[in-house]
């Protein structure tokens, strides 16, 4: 039983992170292949500790996948900003609904 | 259930390949790096759920930090020379 939820948990994330590549294919714009990189993949990562986790049933493991989800659910946000600030301070943009924050930068709104 | 998750994976990182060489900017390239060292994470743990050796688990750790310590540089880089 455990051991086909295990299953069940690694297909899943693996699942995910593969929605992640797809998304980072087929996505037009750099923000959205960003955005689809960052998000799916932590889920994914989460649900594939666990299932590592069900799966070997050691204190070992455990600690490990709880210090790497830990370390996902921390750094890849950090690195995606990184990232984005970077791009948008280097790219030419074309926003659909406007650049909210140029608008808001030249009001001097605090971020 | 194990040799479908690998194979998911392997999907995965035929996709993030495909943008990796079609870029057209620096920063897809550095999302298509970050998201191929996400697949290698998966991967081994994958693995070390398959055959119940901790082994892996060490490296698994080391690649994580690698990815964010890269995807660091690599902005920096961005936001210094252009994308």
């Amino acid at each position: 039983m455990t051991d086909t939820i295990a299953g069940v948990l690694l297909v899943f994330g693996s699942a995910l992170i593969l929605l992640a590549g797809i998304g980072v294919v087929r996505f037009r714009s750099i923000y959205a292949r960003m955005h689809s990189a960052a998000k799916a993949p932590t889920l994914g990562i989460l649900a594939i500790a666990i299932g590592v986790s069900l799966s070997v049933r050691s204190v070992e493991a455990l600690v490990t996948a709880l210090l790497v989800v830990v370390l996902q659910l921390v750094t890849g946000p950090v690195g995606t900003h990184l990232l984005g600030r970077s791009v948008y301070r280097q790219l030419e943009h074309d926003f659909d609904a406007g650049d909210e924050l140029a608008a808001d930068e030249a009001r001097d709104v605090d971020h | 259930m194990i040799t479908m998750a690998f194979a998911l994976l392997a999907l995965a990182g035929i996709c993030f390949m495909i943008r990796l060489f079609i870029g057209p900017t620096v920063a897809d390239r550095v999302i298509a790096l970050d998201g191929l060292l996400m697949v290698i994470t998966c991967g081994i743990l994958v693995e070390v759920a398959s055959d119940d050796s901790v082994a892996g688990l060490d490296t698994v750790l080391v690649v994580a930090l690698v990815a964010f310590v890269g995807t660091g540089v690599l902005a920096r880089y961005v936001e210094r020379r252009g994308a």
